[in-house]
């Protein structure tokens, strides 16, 4: 049973308004598809702001404190004792907070970003064309059976160069 | 501007305008096509990559023979106990970083100059850090020891101490090639996915699908990406910052004449993006030349990098006059003793390369003409890193050759095993770079595409979907 109609798209525009189209006529879930990001696309699907961020705060945070307590942590355990000098101090200790809060930060926010797309990916599902990675845009809509043809017809009337159902 | 065309103008082949940054590059077909069209393995690649070879193995037979026979063969005469190998050490973590530079600050600041260079730029930091990576435990003799530099509890009561110069610097090269390496890769992903989908070979479609994590252009991946790109970019720029400032630390710790200086941070931090430009330079000119990339690297694109290059110059120049004016005013006899023997005394040689290459002649980038001729680029490019290396020989050198004891003034004098370990890096680091531009794309795809005017039905840029 197909699950959905994929449109592959020449034009940037014409993507747009077969976005606009389906998206007001409530015809199923969309994909768009671009081989650059581009605003166009963005606003004619308007998608909640990425969370992204939590996660490089969270790291962030993370990291800095492990940076200091590795330093603080080691330097009381093993310490190394010299007159008239504190055994922990915050200022030299500085460089690896900042070097392990940028660290963790950072990666946390790959790993972020990779839960948040859903990748890795190791099969390539259903609804993707080998063009999109290179100069065309798409559309996958994902709809009820009774809906396809009506997608279709949209995909079709805004000019896509090709249209298919997948199953 | 001198470099835009005015608008009204008849648009001429490949001079920017305001709105159109690569007119020479028509669609999205075309950027793939051209660029990929690199991978495609030459005879002066394969000639470009022996060459890399051979000096990789000079260097690996010298160190070979420094491990035989001892650090005794280095140029190491007490108290000159720092040479080739921390200068080198110090001349690759500067040239690494450029790439983050180019990459993280020029796209927070927006500035369309970085786009076809980035790419390149970012691999030239890993590799340079991975080769800077390697001269401490070339350095320290006992290559097999250098997990000791890394805190890890251990029952011999070695613990490294958290107030040396030298931990944090193992802290912050780590941290630094990580994250080069993250930014560098998280940029390839989409570029593999194109990779992927044009690649006919089974095992290779494969490899590559696996390396793209099944990429798949969608604007959720998009959009996902774009925020992550732009935290990687924002914790990048304070870790280019604070690499060479404490790979300066190491220094301006220190009590010898020249080296314990509040100047240091800044100066190095200057210094390292003059030379990593200067180290793009190098790379890029003869590859927009050889794969004929001139409609990618503009001649507005070398003009632009040609103003950092000055700016960061004359920064440079300005830091050098200060530890003179410094030494002066400061009136220890020690420092006026020291600079006057770096400049006039035993160093002079180096000083004066050192000054000639790095303050005197990037000067002539004031000239417009010069900053627009790719031949000139180059050759100050090299002129550039050599007088960046000797920077990096008259900071350790003479400070440890000239100290504050006048009975222990001594020389330095590298010997074969040194240099041999100095080209051995060249061809390492050459090694890398020449295998990475014939197996990934060496300039961003998916960011060309981005400010290449996408197709359009409708001519009319106010109708849906116009930019």
């Amino acid at each position: 049973m197909m699950r959905g109609m994929i449109g592959v798209f020449a034009e940037l525009d014409s993507t747009v308004e077969a976005i606009e189209e389906l998206k007001h006529k409530r015809l199923g879930d969309l994909t768009a598809y671009t081989p650059t990001p581009r605003h166009e696309l963005e606003h004619a699907i308007e998608p909640p702001p990425s969370p992204v961020r939590k996660f490089t705060l969270v790291g962030a945070l993370s990291g800095a404190i492990f940076g200091y307590w590795l330093a603080i942590w080691g330097s009381n355990y093993w310490p190394l004792v010299v007159g008239g000098k504190a055994i922990s101090t915050w200022i030299p200790y500085t460089v690896f907070g900042f070097e392990v809060m940028v660290m963790v930060g950072a990666l946390s926010t790959v790993f972020g970003m990779f839960y948040l797309a859903g990748i890795p990916r190791l099969t390539m599902t259903v609804g993707y064309d080998p063009r999109f990675s290179g100069a065309n845009y798409g559309v996958w809509c994902e709809c009820a059976p009774e809906k396809l043809a009506e997608v279709e017809a949209i995909l079709r009337r805004h000019g896509a160069v090709e249209v298919r159902g997948e199953s | 501007m001198a470099t835009l065309a005015h608008p009204d103008e008849p648009r001429r082949p490949n001079i920017a305008s305001a709105d159109v940054q690569l007119p020479a590059v028509k669609d999205y077909e075309q950027v793939d096509r051209e660029i990929l069209q690199i991978l495609q393995p030459t005879k002066a690649w394969f000639a470009g990559l022996l060459i890399a070879l051979t000096c990789l193995a000079f260097g690996i037979a010298s160190w070979s023979y420094q491990i035989h026979e001892g650090l005794g063969v280095a140029g190491y005469n007490p108290p000159v106990m720092w040479g080739v190998y921390i200068i080198t050490f110090v001349f690759w973590v500067g040239i690494g970083h450029a790439g983050t530079l180019i990459s993280a600050i020029l796209y927070l600041f927006r500035a369309g100059f970085r786009t076809t260079i980035y790419r390149a730029a970012e691999a030239m930091t890993v590799f340079a850090v991975m080769t800077a990576g390697l001269f401490p435990i070339i350095h320290i003799g006992r290559p097999w020891k250098f997990f000791w530099l890394i805190p890890y509890p251990n029952w011999r009561l070695l613990w490294p101490n958290f107030k040396s110069p030298l931990v944090w610097d193992v802290f912050a090269i780590t941290t630094y090639l990580t994250i080069s390496t993250t930014f560098l890769f998280v940029g390839l992903i989409p570029d593999i996915a194109v990779l992927r989908d044009r690649e006919t070979n089974p095992l290779r479609k494969q490899i590559l699908a696996a390396l793209s994590f099944g990429w798949r252009n969608s604007e959720r991946e998009w959009r996902h990406f774009a925020r992550a790109y732009l935290f990687l970019a924002a914790f990048s720029t304070p870790l280019v910052l604070s690499v060479h400032s404490v790979v300066s630390f190491d220094f301006a710790m220190g009590i010898a004449p020249g080296w314990h200086t509040t100047i240091f941070p800044p100066y190095f931090v200057a210094g390292a993006i003059f030379s990593g430009f200067a180290m793009v330079w190098t790379i890029i000119i003869p590859m927009r030349r050889w794969f004929g990339l001139r409609h990618y690297v503009t001649l507005n694109h070398l003009d632009a990098s040609a103003k950092m290059v000055l700016f960061t110059s004359l920064v440079v120049g300005c830091a050098y006059i200060a530890e003179f004016f410094i030494a002066w005013y400061g009136g220890v006899q020690y420092e006026q003793d020291y600079f006057w023997n770096r400049v006039f005394g035993q160093w002079w040689w180096a000083a004066w390369i050192m000054l000639t290459c790095n303050m005197i002649l990037p000067l002539s980038l004031f000239s417009q003409k010069l900053r627009r001729n790719p031949t000139w680029l180059f050759i100050l490019s090299i002129f550039i890193n050599i007088g960046m290396w000797f920077e990096r020989f008259v900071i350790v050198v003479p400070s440890l050759s000239h100290d504050v004891e006048p009975w222990q003034w001594s020389s330095y004098v590298p010997t074969w095993v040194d240099y041999g370990l100095l080209i051995g890096s060249f061809g390492w680091f050459f090694m890398w770079f020449l295998l990475f531009v014939k197996q990934l794309p060496v300039m961003a795809l998916a960011e060309i595409k981005e400010i290449v005017p996408p197709k359009m039905k409708h001519k009319d840029p106010h109708h849906h979907g116009g930019h």
